[in-house]
């Protein structure tokens, strides 16, 4: 099998005896160890995998390992006391937290793209996540205020 | 799931460097401490936390209690979770019971301890007890300036007799306030451990390929192909398919998919749900269990010159918590030990160490954080196929179910047809309310026996939300018809409140309009008539306290108020458990026959609040998930198997979709508090349904709306 080279939260990581359509999702969790990215779905529907790829919110599940090689992504991992963490504390978004880390990365990639959305850039950006819980009410107040924390820069 | 048994406490101390109290929450049982609070030198206050986190918020709410008598620093209360033993029973999470079965024991365990490290600390400054105060792991002599943390005091503490009846506080700090989620940092920072987190070294996964038709069986499998994927390890037989053992999750999802399975479809390849609803529209002429039974109906009916009927028409649907099923477990030497998401620990230990053959005390159960619960975690099937796969192994082994698998092979929230009937009187009130539901037990966990079938009391608790219509009318008949499927069926979230509120809130609705009335004043009206206490079955319902939330919502909600052209707004109530007192307001707009919820207000009385951001936490949830239901996917099957397979096919409410909800907390005066995250489920159905009534016209009698 081949061997592949990726940058993951800044680090550099070379991974051999993967084969070249193993999702991206499962070389983070069951390879890499990095298991804040979550499965709940594999078909790109429910959003726990979103990750960033650059700047770029994607499906962790929908990105093969061959594809992947030589990219940079970040998880949740690779977040550091960011403003979108800040403001999903301060709203005390979570419930039961599964679906949390997809939804603050999609959030991280609405705001570099746009660091002042307006509520319908939001239901835009993040109504692709599912939330059992019913978490939604407190995401768009948390995104709302990780802008005004400058979630964007 | 309701158990109704006071609970009570006996209290013993360990002695040692620290202060240990366990404590006995169960009336019926010898003792055994299930509940401990150990206070170490350090100062660091260690709770065990007998519930399962699911999002509900225990971990943080259970501590509160403990750490408001304790008078605890509550940034120093550390938490451990409860691993299930002969004498840590009662692990099991449901019925909205955490904080209502353990807000006493946690008190007077708190103020247990308290007491004794008072009673060091005057010992050891030689002063009276009563000259003593605490705070924040502090015990203070104000006049000498004196203060000694619980830490120092631990030691001696733990050597003095433990009191039989510690003085619980008048006036609460931390209880009532304000309080973030203890795990949130764990959450946002990707920390949280989830069962399908659980990594160990040498972890092997596993995948299985169940028949697809309920009750079918594998007649025989070739796993050649599979065993040729790379990174597949063996491939096994298990009672419910065949599990691709591989050294990562997507090795164990290719092997799976190369399996050649045969499968045998067994009796019931030909069922359809669409059949069996009717069924149940068939039954609906039958008799059945009568739940209650009030007043004379046969005069009323020969009398009466306007009867109102209708059937309601509810479907089955899927939990579909985002975290799959998964389970880890490792098989040696004789032991097994169990990481599960599970809401059910107890039973976890104790069916797999039957199926193992194996004495309890040889399994051990870590509960993980669990990524949704909503009842189908106090399923222990998911942790059987862990321990079946894994005991063909001597590596740990997780075995994780698809997304399909769970919408799938998981257990069902029941169909049910209510057939509704009342009669009113010239001056428009109900003189008569018939509402019989047709419906199935549980049995997914347990199998349903010939005597509870008889029995009004099992047949009261499964129509939760029948027989405690809380309103003052002469002539009310309720009944349960039972009809029987293989289909499994377990609970789902508020259980089986929200089909018969649903159809007991909207029959109301129609009610009102045929008699001209507004449906918040007839309401008031008939929950204004004596006795004010409403006795049905064991429950006790507080019309007094109904109305208050009533009036709260409507006043919130601005009930009464004009609104344009295509849109509505709409009202339900209910009491859940004959102690959380919910109503909604619920405004809509229709346009070409797409509904798009705009507003929800909420009024609730769930006793003594303990966190009020835990409350309006659990209203959100609870309202969403209604929503969901009444909105988006239900579960159809089809020969035999569940048509969807995922959230694109059983679909949930969206953050686009999601309205803005308001909750107004009433009644947190009392001095008990009661259940919160299923009671708000139920009525949001029926005020949705009722603005959509009030927008268009159209009466909704059948969900999902379509």
């Amino acid at each position: 099998m081949p061997a592949y080279k990726l940058t993951v939260n800044g680090r550099e990581h070379h991974v051999d005896d993967v084969p070249a359509d193993m999702p991206l999702l499962w070389l983070l969790r069951d390879r890499l160890g990095m298991t804040g990215t979550k499965y709940g779905c594999g078909a790109g529907i429910c959003g726990a995998c979103t990750i960033l790829e650059g700047n770029d919110a994607v499906r962790a599940c929908q990105v093969t390992a061959s594809e992947a090689s030589g990219k940079r992504y970040t998880t949740i991992e690779g977040l550091n006391d960011h403003p979108c963490q800040r403001a999903w504390l301060e709203e005390d978004v979570a419930q039961c937290g599964y679906c949390q880390a997809g939804m603050i990365m999609s959030a991280c990639a609405l705001l570099k793209r746009k660091p002042k959305p307006s509520a319908a850039d939001i239901d835009e950006a993040l109504s692709d996540n599912v939330c059992r819980c019913g978490t939604y009410p407190r995401i768009k107040r948390a995104v709302q205020l990780a802008a005004k924390l400058g979630g964007g820069r | 799931m309701t158990t109704t048994r006071r609970h009570f406490l006996k209290l013993t101390a360990v002695c040692g460097s620290a202060l240990a109290l366990g404590f006995d929450a169960s009336a019926d049982e010898p003792f055994a401490p299930n509940l401990w609070v150990r206070i170490d030198a350090d100062g660091t206050v260690t709770l065990t936390v007998t519930k399962v986190e699911m999002g509900q918020g225990v971990r943080t709410s259970l501590p509160m209690i403990l750490a408001e008598e304790l008078d605890a620093d509550w940034e120093r209360v550390k938490l451990v979770q409860g691993i299930p033993s002969a004498k840590m029973r009662g692990l099991g999470t449901g019925g909205s019971w955490s904080i209502r079965g353990l807000f006493t024991p946690l008190r007077t365990a708190g103020a247990a301890a308290r007491e004794m490290l008072v009673a060091a600390a005057a010992a050891k400054l030689a002063v009276d007890a009563a000259s003593l105060r605490t705070e924040k792991g502090f015990v203070i002599h104000d006049a000498t300036r004196q203060r000694l943390s619980y830490g120092e005091l631990a030691s001696a503490a733990a050597k003095l007799p433990v009191p039989a009846s510690p003085k619980l506080k008048e006036k609460f700090t931390l209880v009532g306030k304000r309080t973030k989620r203890v795990d949130g940092k764990a959450i946002v920072s990707g920390k949280a451990e989830y069962g399908l987190d659980v990594r160990l070294p040498g972890m092997l996964y596993a995948s299985i390929e169940r028949p697809p038709v309920m009750g079918g069986t594998v007649k025989r499998f070739d796993a050649t192909k599979a065993k040729q994927v790379p990174g597949v390890v063996s491939v096994v037989q298990v009672s419910r398919g065949v599990a691709a053992i591989a050294r990562d999750s997507w090795a164990a999802l290719r092997g799976r998919e190369a399996l050649e399975i045969e499968f045998d479809g067994g009796p019931h390849a030909q069922w359809s749900s669409a059949d069996y609803i009717w069924s149940l529209h068939e039954a609906a002429t039958k008799e059945g269990i009568s739940t209650r039974s009030a007043g004379d109906s046969k005069t009323v009916l020969a009398a009466a010159t306007k009867v109102i009927e209708a059937d309601y028409v509810y479907p089955f649907y899927a939990h579909a918590p985002v975290e799959p099923m998964n389970t880890v477990a490792w098989v040696r030497d004789g032991k097994c030990e169990i990481w599960s998401p599970t809401q059910a620990p107890n039973d976890v230990q104790d069916r797999c160490a039957q199926l193992l053959g194996m004495a309890a005390e040889n399994v051990t159960v870590h509960t993980t954080l669990v990524g949704g619960g909503f009842g189908r975690r106090l399923g222990w099937d998911y942790a059987l196929d862990a321990v079946e796969v894994a005991k063909t192994s001597d590596q740990p082994v997780q075995v994780f179910w698809t997304r399909a698998d769970d919408m799938q092979h998981g257990f069902f929230q029941a169909p049910s047809v209510h057939r509704m009937k009342a009669v009113l009187g010239d001056d428009g009130l109900p003189l008569l309310w018939h509402h019989k539901k047709v419906s199935t037990y549980h049995n997914a966990r347990r199998p349903v026996t010939p005597a509870q079938i008889q029995d009004p009391e099992y047949n009261r608790g499964s129509s939760w939300g029948v027989y405690d219509v809380p309103y003052a009318i002469g002539a009310i008949e309720t009944s349960y018809v039972y009809v029987p499927t293989h289909v499994p069926i377990g609970p789902w979230r508020a259980v089986f409140a929200p089909s018969s509120v649903f159809a007991r809130e909207t029959f109301f609705d129609e009610i009102a309009v045929a008699a001209g009335r507004d449906p918040l004043a007839l309401r008031l009206e008939l929950l204004s008539a004596a006795p004010e206490i409403v006795e049905a079955g064991s429950l006790k319902i507080s019309r007094p306290r109904l109305r208050r939330v009533l009036e709260t919502v409507a006043a919130k909600g601005k009930w009464g108020e004009q609104l344009p052209k295509g849109r509505g707004r709409g009202l339900a109530c209910n009491v859940y458990d004959g102690v959380t007192h919910v109503a909604y307001v619920v405004d809509v707009s229709v346009r070409n026959d797409k509904v798009r919820v705009d507003k929800v207000v909420c009024a609730i009385d769930c006793g003594l609040v303990v966190n009020p951001n835990g409350v309006e936490q659990q209203v959100e949830g609870g309202a969403i998930w209604g929503l969901s239901s009444a909105l988006k996917g239900a579960i159809t099957i089809k020969d035999g198997r569940v048509e969807q397979s995922s959230f694109a096919d059983f679909d949930v409410l969206r953050l686009d979709e999601t309205p803005a909800i308001e909750t107004h907390i009433v009644g947190a005066d009392s001095p008990t508090p009661y259940g919160v995250g299923e009671p708000t489920v139920a009525p949001i159905v029926p005020a949705l349904v009722n603005a959509i009534y009030a927008a268009t016209g159209k009466r909704v009698r059948t969900l999902p709306i379509r």
